[in-house]
């Protein structure tokens, strides 16, 4: 009985490797460890009043870093595209076993539950935890649950062009018209006073953004799902 | 007796070593694994590991969440929102990159029939 183990040298020498990284990131990390450490957060956070509204990381991803999430949501929609332009073919099919009588059931139930929780988080982005981004991503798990349910369900592709073209085009107009008005890319125009803080109402064009951001990331999301799940026969 | 891991200290030692231990999983079979698939799994469990640590590292635990509330007066005491909204966004275009990834690695094995990267040799000559 062969007691050594076959090791390959690709595992050894992996296994070397990484762990050669590992301590070299260990040892920077646990002798940089923070504490206590002036933070631009901190100042983000005395700045964060101006605006009215009370979620501070709301206020940090969509106006203090806004043409940043610009930047992203233009990512997510290359990443939409590419997988659009991978995946589609004309002969379609939905998953091939057929759902039974308890999964269509509880996904009808289901499926306006859902989205009327998503829609909740991204029009509350701004009072609560949520925002536009984990409401746009409950959105498309609800597109999920129909797509997986029902076989003949489809995502209206003409629709959702409309929509994510629409949404995109109004993140750009605001952000102009801030320009215009206030000489500032998405410049806060809209009226934002302090003491609305907590209100629906609040924050100006804040609440605004961050709803065109989950439209925009709910249309994707649901788009990446059904290209994703829909497959040609042939596979 | 769970009281010495409440010291701050301690929590940012804990997040960076189990982060670190983590990352180290997903360093791992993304350098040994042939599968396209398998390879893509790697490199999300990397990713998962540094929103960890990111998160894990402005955790204070005498701070309160970055949202304002009924019985607070004004931004203060607050943990810093900086990362989260950082690692909120990051986590998002992750899972949309990790999803063009993975229908490249889909497409290839239909044109193909391979998922091997030891047999994609295509482009070699």
């Amino acid at each position: 009985m062969n007691l050594k183990r076959d090791i390959s040298t690709s595992t050894f020498s992996g296994f070397a490797l990484s762990a050669s990284l590992i301590i070299t990131f260990l040892n920077v990390l646990l002798n940089n460890i923070p504490v206590d450490i002036k933070r631009v957060g901190d100042e983000l956070l005395k700045l964060n009043g101006s605006e009215g509204v009370a979620n501070a990381v709301t206020t940090v991803v969509v106006y203090f870093r806004g043409f940043d999430t610009l930047g992203e949501i233009a990512v997510l929609f290359i990443a939409s595209l590419g997988i659009g332009l991978m995946l589609d073919s004309n002969i379609r099919c939905n998953l091939k076993a057929e759902s039974n009588f308890m999964l269509k059931t509880a996904s009808q139930l289901l499926f306006p539950i859902i989205i009327l929780f998503g829609i909740y988080v991204m029009v509350y982005g701004h009072l609560s935890p949520g925002g536009g981004f984990q409401g746009g991503v409950i959105i498309a798990s609800g597109v999920l649950l129909l797509l997986i349910s029902h076989k003949e369900f489809e995502v209206p592709h003409s629709v959702i062009t409309l929509i994510e073209t629409f949404a995109g085009i109004s993140y750009v107009l605001i952000g102009l018209i801030g320009l215009v008005v206030l000489d500032k890319f998405l410049g806060n125009f809209l009226p934002n006073n302090i003491s609305d803080m907590g209100l629906l109402l609040s924050g100006g064009i804040i609440p605004i953004i961050y709803i065109i951001v989950g439209i925009k990331v709910g249309s994707e999301m649901s788009m990446i799902t059904q290209n994703l799940i829909k497959r040609s026969d042939d596979v | 007796m769970f009281e010495f891991f409440n010291q701050p200290e301690v929590i940012k030692i804990v997040v960076t070593v189990g982060s670190m231990t983590l990352f180290f999983v997903g360093l791992f079979g993304l350098l040994t694994q042939k599968h396209l698939i398998k390879i893509f799994m790697s490199v999300a469990i990397m990713e998962t590991a540094l929103f960890l640590l990111f998160i894990g590292l402005i955790y204070k635990q005498s701070a309160l969440a970055p949202i304002l509330t009924d019985n607070q007066q004004g931004f203060i005491n607050m943990n810093d929102p900086v990362p989260q909204a950082m690692i909120l966004t990051a986590i998002v275009i992750g899972m949309a990159v990790l999803a063009l990834g993975v229908s490249f690695a889909i497409e290839y094995y239909k044109l193909t029939g391979k998922t091997d990267i030891d047999e994609i040799t295509s482009l070699r000559n």
